[in-house]
């Protein structure tokens, strides 16, 4: 499948307020194509700039939500060691059960958003390579490279933070978890839901964006074997169903 | 180096250049890198010019013998304004240039951070809108010229605000030689890529030479057009220890174009300094943006930023507050809801786990994804260079690299690809099933175009072909 129209996937899946902060492929690709062989160089300026422009974008948004991320990981600590400093020696209280219960969701549901804003990151990387590439095979320049490095020092990109935060996320939920037991259902909570979907759909179309194409070259990702590939496109199947409204 | 032919920039006579119109001819073409001295800045308009004709003379040799055309121009315009200025000033340029290259780390760094292109909507000055208009129309002649132009207005954006008043005080200067200019710009341009160079973190003086000998438009990577803007603090590869970074380039150009305002990065740390500063004061409530900023003592931070950062802080702790809150006052009727609870615990806890082990494997091939693509284009530009390398070399070498090359390339990814498996196998719950995998290998198109099959390669443990030199 091509890139534009898995990036409209995950862009349809995704969180309601990051629909418009994805990268505008379409358009670039309508640039691109616009440019002819020689250069006709008012697309050129203007697709250098739509470029810098997108960067722009995802660069306040990632700070944004890092920001933010920041924060609710500060609070969360906070919380979860006031509730166990409360109710610690007790842990069969029932208060105590119903804010872990709600702890265990947040850290969760907080968990699966940041990894929604590395995979954020990541696809709105891939496509930015893309679209330099396809916008060099038209020129004949020799942008890519620098453009490519350019982009690694950009906030957006420099993902450490985030991922730090996302593991210190799965230690916490082991130390709060019940040991587990055997199957079970999903649950009810929308934004769970939201997340959920939508990290299985990013699962799967990485695997579909690394699948063999006609394009295939010393520069693709090799494909992407995830063992439990059945698994995840059954629940994608699955959710739908079970969710009320998007 | 004097030439004495009339030159389309000077209509008028070669003398006439050593009057006012060289230093404003020079001041056109260098309206940026003296912004960069910014210690020089207060007002010493002549021994900049000086400066940067030093480094133009420097480098004759190199840009010369790229620009054949320009040739006479540089000769030209050091003969005349050479009784001008040099001999006065030569002394305070050899100050000056030691002075800018100690500076150059400094500025190398708000370079690096502040490189931003947005041609039409956020160029304050009127000059570099007029020169970015007729750099435009001129690009068509050489190809570097596409190369300089985002460089060029860059600077502006790189340094602080004080470039603007430079500006100001030089447009008169700036203006009226410009419209003398008809080829004059593609002086103009040369100019200023050869101080965009000079400025640029990675001034490579012989790499200059050695290019521009080659008479190559790619040399200088780093002037790309696509510059990308990085209005935001220069932010490190790794989790920065020190309390948050502000961006000490341009504020001019944020997309916001709030006066003052810039992007703020934080970090855990600065945050915690920010909930200590915050708790002092009595609370998310009560505390103050002034206060806490007076409190934080930290360098470069804003009231705006504190401002706006209070207001998360505050929304954040509202929320589960109130969730909190109403889960406390449900009275809870004992013996229903416990068997209740208990399902519905165990359902919802294993929902979470399912949510969270999905959570995490994205979380895992993102990490490898991102590695594979950076290694990528590492592997990708060293076999570049060797490809260049045996160009030189001759075309029988050159068959017998590449395809070894590219069995490295492939190798690697290979191997990425087993350690990818290897590693989302160990993070594997129970639920696997071997099954799985191999309807899943099954599934893979095998890739086009790529003569040996990467499934059967996937057997072989990690092994990195030594590339021959």
């Amino acid at each position: 499948m091509k890139f534009g129209k898995r990036l409209k996937q995950q862009m349809d899946q995704s969180l309601g307020d990051w629909r418009d902060k994805f990268l505008s492929y379409k358009e670039l690709k309508k640039m691109v194509n616009l440019i002819s062989s020689k250069g006709a160089l008012e697309y050129d300026a203007q697709f250098l700039n739509l470029l810098d422009h997108e960067i722009d974008k995802f660069n306040a948004f990632f700070i944004e939500q890092e920001e933010d991320f920041i924060i609710r990981h500060k609070e969360l600590q906070e919380r979860i060691s006031q509730v166990i400093h409360k109710w610690g020696p007790q842990p069969s209280h029932m208060e105590y059960k119903e804010e872990m219960t709600n702890i265990r969701k947040q850290i969760v549901n907080f968990h699966g958003e940041m990894v929604l804003l590395i995979n954020y990151s990541n696809i709105n990387y891939t496509g930015l390579g893309k679209i330099v590439k396809k916008y060099e095979k038209r020129t004949g320049g020799v942008l890519r490279v620098h453009f490519i490095e350019r982009v690694w020092e950009q906030p957006f990109f420099t993902t450490d933070l985030i991922s730090k935060l996302v593991k210190d996320c799965e230690t916490t939920i082991e130390t709060v978890l019940p040991p587990s037991t055997a199957t079970g259902i999903f649950h009810e909570e929308e934004a769970a839901k939201a997340i959920f979907r939508n990290s299985v759909a990013a699962l799967l179309s990485m695997q579909e964006m690394r699948r063999g194409s006609s394009t295939y070259s010393q520069f693709s990702l090799p494909p992407l074997n995830l063992p439990d590939f059945e698994l995840i496109q059954s629940l994608q199947l699955i959710s739908p169903i079970q969710i009320h409204h998007v | 180096m004097e030439t004495k032919h009339a030159l389309p920039i000077q209509r008028s006579g070669p003398r006439q250049i050593s009057s006012v119109g060289a230093s404003a001819s020079l001041s056109a073409a260098f309206p940026i890198p003296s912004t960069v001295l910014e210690e020089t800045y207060p007002s010493f308009s002549e021994p900049q010019q000086v400066s940067l004709e030093r480094e133009l003379m420097q480098r004759p040799p190199a840009v010369v013998s790229s620009l054949s055309s320009h040739s006479g121009a540089v000769g030209h315009i050091f003969s005349s304004s050479s009784g001008f200025s040099t001999d006065l000033h030569f002394s305070s340029v050899q100050q000056q240039l030691e002075k800018h290259t100690t500076q150059s780390p400094f500025i190398s760094q708000s370079s690096s951070s502040g490189k931003s292109v947005k041609l039409p909507h956020s160029v304050d000055s009127q000059l570099l809108q007029s020169t970015a208009s007729s750099h435009f129309n001129r690009e068509s002649n050489e190809s570097w010229c596409t190369d300089t132009l985002p460089d060029f207005l860059d600077f502006p954006m790189s340094t602080t605000i004080q470039s603007s008043q430079l500006y100001g005080s030089n447009s008169s200067g700036i203006t009226i030689p410009h419209e003398d200019l008809g080829k004059g710009n593609d002086w103009q341009d040369w100019a200023d890529q050869l101080i965009t160079d000079n400025d640029a973190l990675t001034a490579d003086w012989s790499g200059l030479l050695a290019d521009a000998s080659v008479a190559e438009p790619e040399p200088k990577h780093s002037q790309q057009c696509t510059s990308v803007s990085n209005q935001q603090p220069h932010i490190p590869q790794q989790v920065p220890s020190t309390p948050g970074e502000i961006c000490t380039g341009g504020a001019q150009s944020s997309s916001n174009a709030a006066p003052g305002k810039q992007r703020m990065r934080w970090t855990p740390e600065l945050h915690e300094t920010f909930v200590e500063a915050v708790n002092k004061l009595g609370g998310s409530e009560r505390a103050t943006p002034k206060g806490v900023l007076k409190l934080m003592k930290v360098e470069g931070l804003t009231i705006y930023h504190v401002k706006s950062h209070l207001q998360k802080y505050r929304t954040a702790r509202y929320k589960p507050e109130t969730t909190e809150e109403s889960s406390e006052r449900k009275p809870p009727s004992i013996e229903d809801f416990s068997s209740l609870d208990l399902k519905t615990g165990i359902e919802i806890t294993e929902a979470l786990r399912l949510q969270m082990e999905v959570q995490k494997r994205l979380h895992e091939q993102l990490e490898i994804q991102r590695n594979l693509q950076l290694r990528i284009e590492e592997q990708g530009k060293y076999l570049q260079m060797m490809f260049e390398k045996q160009c030189k070399s001759g075309t029988d070498l050159l068959k017998g690299a590449s395809s070894s090359s590219e069995n490295a390339l492939k190798e690697l990814k290979d191997s990425s690809a087993v350690e990818a498996e290897n590693k989302v196998s160990e993070g594997e719950p129970a639920k696997r099933s071997v099954e799985t995998s191999q309807m899943a290998g099954e599934k893979q198109k095998a890739p086009e175009g790529v003569p040996s099959s990467p499934p059967t390669k996937r057997k072989k443990v990690d092994e990195e072909v030594p590339l021959s030199s």
